[in-house]
């Protein structure tokens, strides 16, 4: 066996070209590169001006900001486009239906009760119990005070946030603790 | 004399109690900085860990775990090894022993400096950048004195040339004095404060040159110069192949100085450098693995040994982690992935493979190789030392799985959209820290783990050590003139290798930056260059190998050679950046100064270490953009010294938050962050409502602003005083009415004066409701207030 192990090394210092000198003991061998590392340097290399060739050479540079923006725009058109269109009576509706309102209930309490309190009480938002409506009382401004936020009393903008499906079950949640108006 | 040296030869007594020393600190600083770092993963998982006092919160304790296990840590491991090995490989005493001792106590003072000031909140507010100016000043000095003392050593040198050990040694203390340096130019406004010279985006260009290359000249280069000296030492076998060494050194050393904008992908950065970040990363893959592979492969015909050697086993696991993470990075450096993982956990995941995997066990395998020789004992117990090697490999795997799974769940949850990409499928911020929460159990599992083998180590060292008599080795040399090898600055720098190297770095340069004409010669100057390289090359027959053998045995222009190398990258990425005015960086979005109250309390938000949790940067993402708002601008922070982008969002981006919520919302979340996000695991930062705002620094830090270039208007200190406490008292009276009762010099009104400014334009949101207290008294006051925000949020 060792006998075996010892050949084995004899035939490696056959191979190997050894450099002469020694560092405290420690000597190198001058083998060539290996020839699949080579070609991931160089691979990379020229993917690297390929790249900037592409990105910022010989192509038109494109601002990621206003791609990302264009991109945005669609979309919000094109969810637009799909979503029916939304009415008072509609949201009336979704309000007396008991699976809507769970699901209004659910986003109610994950990013509305820290401030308007799981009972719809008010604290840092104001009551949504009472009859006392600061900024309308249809539930399209219900609607609208949720997807665009009021800055100036500090409620955020949730419409990119939650959408439009979920603004409007939160909304039908909400108008379940009032009651419709009398059908003329 | 007295041991009958032959009268040709002379005695070298190696300085060994310096490496002794620098063992022991390392395996000191090792179990703090770990220590910590267990303590700070347990917070994530367990807010109230954070004990409710300032100085234990996770916003200051993690710049503590960071330095130590860097600097401390890695530190000490670094000298260690490289005062050991230079020592044999140059065949000379340390030059210095004055200069060895000054460097290890001086070393020493510095960590116990940083670990008072850091949990104290005096930092500057930048990662691994963080220690306060004086200490800085410190560190500066002691780098120099190890520089003195390494050249100084060289200079005495009986062996002639360099083993390539002593080239990565070379280059880190070089590099790393000029990254130093330059990342920490600031202004002092007090002896514990100040602000850094640069803001904004040149602020985070300049940090992530200094951040990355840290991690390459710190935690990198050295440890490849011990890996060269002590794994063909503890394998016995010949290092795989000289031309690998070669290539590999330069191509890192040229490299990995670029890739730094890698850390702001797809933020405020500008797209050129955005690119040049993610393709030199790329480029480092191979380089970084020919290190891996001249490690691995000098280990053929001894892989029997690694089943039953402990040191064997912690060098072949060191290596592998450090292939494993030097492919991760650059995956992570692609901006798609990046996309995805930066600002997750994904990314912490990251540099824990390479710092436990790499760094750790490197040192592991170098102290168990050194104990013995150092006090001249056989290790106590070998069978400890395995032990230790499968409790770290458990460790580390645990943590790097953990994370590896939050960082994506992370990812993948904050950046889902549904219908068609126009409304977040993950709406709740929270959702995202609770998901992953069992991760972080299991994470501070794994740091535990691996914490316990380290201490198995400190055991085993100290039951070695523990009275062994020590004495220092030396050698017998004859001593060697070779005059013939000297190569003198000129030959080493003016030859044909470096000339067309630098003509073809020269001509990319051109051709990457350069318009028209100009643009297309310089390419053809590429070509031109590397076909001339090669003809001259096959005419003068190879002799180039010849030139650099010479170059070896010349210290000097190796070091000139190896700092133009270095200085390439550096110099092209953050010269530009910086020449370019305020107004180009704007573009029409630009900052107005902060309001003297919004600053103080902007650098309580920086004392508090915010920045480790929340970021101030949305990125040109969808998700981003959905949940956070318009994407930022470079202009929106151009006037902050320092900027507070971040690196991680273990909470949400603030960049925006201002206005969001009223000051009533930011008073309660403040004092109990559950109260408002159940589930959070935010400290409570209850101090900030009884401890009060000390306006009187103000002038001094208004008047450094000044200087760096932030338009203030002059006035007088006691009129910035009376300003920061009219607006405090404005948002007081707010409070008041709405609930929160609070003097107006309490910290926290400081603190909702800069989060309210966030994403606005105009600094004076509340001067009108000052006027209106004036004019109308209490009730006009809500009224105002109202009025007062309705600043213009800045639009894109």
């Amino acid at each position: 066996m060792s006998n075996q192990e010892s050949r084995k090394t004899e035939v490696t210092h056959a191979v190997e070209p050894l450099r002469a000198h020694d560092f405290d003991g420690i000597q190198e061998f001058d083998n060539p590169m290996p020839n699949w590392w080579l070609a991931l340097l160089i691979a990379s290399i020229v993917f690297a001006f390929g790249y900037w060739a592409v990105m910022h050479r010989y192509v038109e540079e494109s601002d990621p900001g206003k791609v990302l923006t264009a991109k945005m725009e669609r979309a919000s058109q094109e969810a637009a486009r799909r979503a029916g269109v939304l009415s008072n009576p509609i949201l009336w509706t979704m309000s007396r239906d008991a699976t809507v309102v769970k699901a209004g209930k659910e986003v109610y309490l994950a990013s509305c009760a820290p401030c308007h309190l799981p009972d719809l009480a008010g604290a840092i938002g104001p009551n949504l119990k009472d009859e006392i409506w600061i900024h309308g009382s249809q539930p399209l401004d219900i609607l609208k005070v949720i997807t665009e936020g009021v800055a100036v009393k500090g409620m955020p903008t949730w419409g990119p946030v939650l959408g439009r499906q979920k603004i409007s079950e939160v909304a039908a949640f909400i108008l379940s603790f009032h009651q419709p108006p009398a059908t003329p | 004399m007295e041991t009958g040296i032959r009268s040709d030869r002379v005695r070298i007594d190696y300085n060994d109690k310096i490496v002794r020393q620098f063992c022991v600190a390392t395996l000191i600083w090792g179990v703090v900085g770990m220590l910590v770092g267990v303590l700070i993963a347990t917070q994530l998982a367990f807010w109230q860990l954070n004990f409710g006092t300032s100085w234990a919160t996770f916003g200051r304790l993690r710049p503590l775990h960071t330095n130590a296990v860097i600097f401390a840590f890695v530190g000490n491991m670094m000298f260690a090894g490289v005062y050991y090995s230079t020592q044999r490989l140059v065949k000379a005493r340390l030059a210095s022993d004055f200069l060895s001792t000054i460097h290890f106590w001086g070393w020493q003072l510095i960590i116990v400096a940083a670990a008072i000031t850091l949990p104290l909140g005096l930092t500057r507010g930048k990662e691994y950048a963080e220690l306060i100016w004086p200490i800085n000043i410190a560190v500066a000095l002691i780098w120099v004195v190890f520089g003195v003392n390494f050249f100084g050593t060289l200079r005495r040198r009986q062996e002639q040339t360099l083993y390539v050990a002593i080239w990565f040694y070379i280059a880190t203390i070089i590099t790393v004095a000029v990254l130093y340096i330059v990342n920490h130019l600031q202004i002092p406004t007090s002896w514990t404060h100040a602000y850094p010279i640069f803001g904004g985006i040149q602020d985070a260009l300049v940090q992530w040159w200094y951040g990355h290359n840290a991690v390459a000249f710190f935690l990198t280069t050295p440890m490849l110069g011990i890996m060269y000296y002590f794994v063909p030492k503890a394998a016995g076998r010949p290092v795989y192949s000289y031309r690998l060494s070669i290539v590999h050194f330069w191509s890192i050393v040229f490299l990995y100085i670029w890739a730094g904008p890698h850390h702001l992908l797809n933020t405020a950065l500008p797209n050129w450098l955005q690119s040049l970040g993610m393709i030199f990363s790329l480029m480092l893959w191979a380089p970084s693995w020919g290190g891996m592979l001249n490690g691995l492969l000098t280990l053929r015909g001894v892989w029997n040994r690694v089943r039953t050697e402990p040191v064997l086993q912690f060098f072949a696991a060191a290596i592998t982690f450090y292939g494993m993470a030097t492919f991760e990075g650059p995956l992570l450096s692609i901006k798609s992935v990046n996309a995805l993982s930066h600002y997750t956990d994904w990314t912490i995941g990251h540099v824990h493979s390479a710092a436990l995997g790499w760094n750790g066990f490197l040192t592991a395998g170098m102290v168990y190789w050194l104990v013995p020789r150092l006090w001249k004992r056989e290790l106590h117990s070998p069978a400890a030392a395995q032990m230790h090697f499968w409790l770290g490999m458990v460790g580390i795997l645990l943590y790097v799985a953990a994370m590896w799974v939050s960082g994506i769940t992370q990812g993948l949850m904050l950046s889902a959209t549904k219908e068609g990409g126009s409304v977040l499928a993950n709406p709740n911020f929270l959702d995202a820290v609770t998901s992953t929460r069992w991760l972080m159990h299991l994470r501070a599992t794994g740091g535990f783990l691996y914490l316990c083998g380290f201490l198995l180590m400190g055991w085993n060292v100290f039951r070695t050590a523990y009275g062994a008599e020590v004495r220092d080795s030396y050698i017998e040399v004859v001593p060697t003139k070779s005059a013939e090898r000297a190569l003198g600055l000129c030959l080493g720098l003016f030859n044909a290798p470096v000339l067309y190297s630098l003509g073809l770095i020269i001509f990319a340069l051109g051709w990457g930056t350069l318009d028209g004409l100009p643009s297309g010669l310089c390419l053809w100057g590429m070509i031109a260059t590397v076909m001339g390289a090669f003809l001259h090359q096959e005419l003068t027959g190879g002799r180039w190998s010849d030139w650099y053998d010479r170059l070896l045995a010349n210290a000097l222009p190796f070091s000139v050679l190896t700092t133009i190398a270095v200085l390439i990258g550096g110099v092209s990425q953050i010269l530009p950046t910086i020449l370019m005015s305020k107004e180009r960086i704007t573009e029409g979005a630009g900052q107005e100064p902060y309001s003297p109250l919004q600053l103080y309390g902007r650098d309580l938000y920086v004392k508090e270490g915010c920045y480790n949790c929340h970021s101030q940067m949305i990125r040109t993402l969808a998700g981003d953009v959905l949940r956070y708002g318009p994407y930022s601008k470079a202009g929106e922070s151009v006037y902050d010294h320092p900027f507070q982008w971040g690196s991680k969002r273990t909470g949400p981006d603030l960049a925006r938050v201002g206005s969001k919520y009223p000051n009533v919302w930011h008073y309660h979340h403040m004092r109990d962050p559950r109260q408002i996000s159940p589930g959070s695991t935010m400290p409570s930062y209850a101090w900030l409502l009884t401890e009060r705002s000390e306006f009187e620094v103000l002038p001094a830090r208004i008047g450094v602003q000044r200087r760096l270039g932030v338009p203030y208007e002059a006035s007088s200190d006691a009129s910035i005083i009376a300003d920061a406490q009219k607006e405090a008292e404005a948002i007081a009276a707010d409070l008041a009415v709405t609930g929160a009762p609070v003097a107006a010099d309490r910290q926290i009104v400081a603190l909702i004066a800069y989060l309210q400014r966030l994403g606005k334009v105009t600094a004076h949101p509340v001067v009108a409701v000052a006027e209106a207290i004036k004019s109308e008294g209490g009730d006009g006051v809500k009224a105002a207030s109202v009025e007062a925000s309705k600043v213009e949020t800045y639009v894109p």
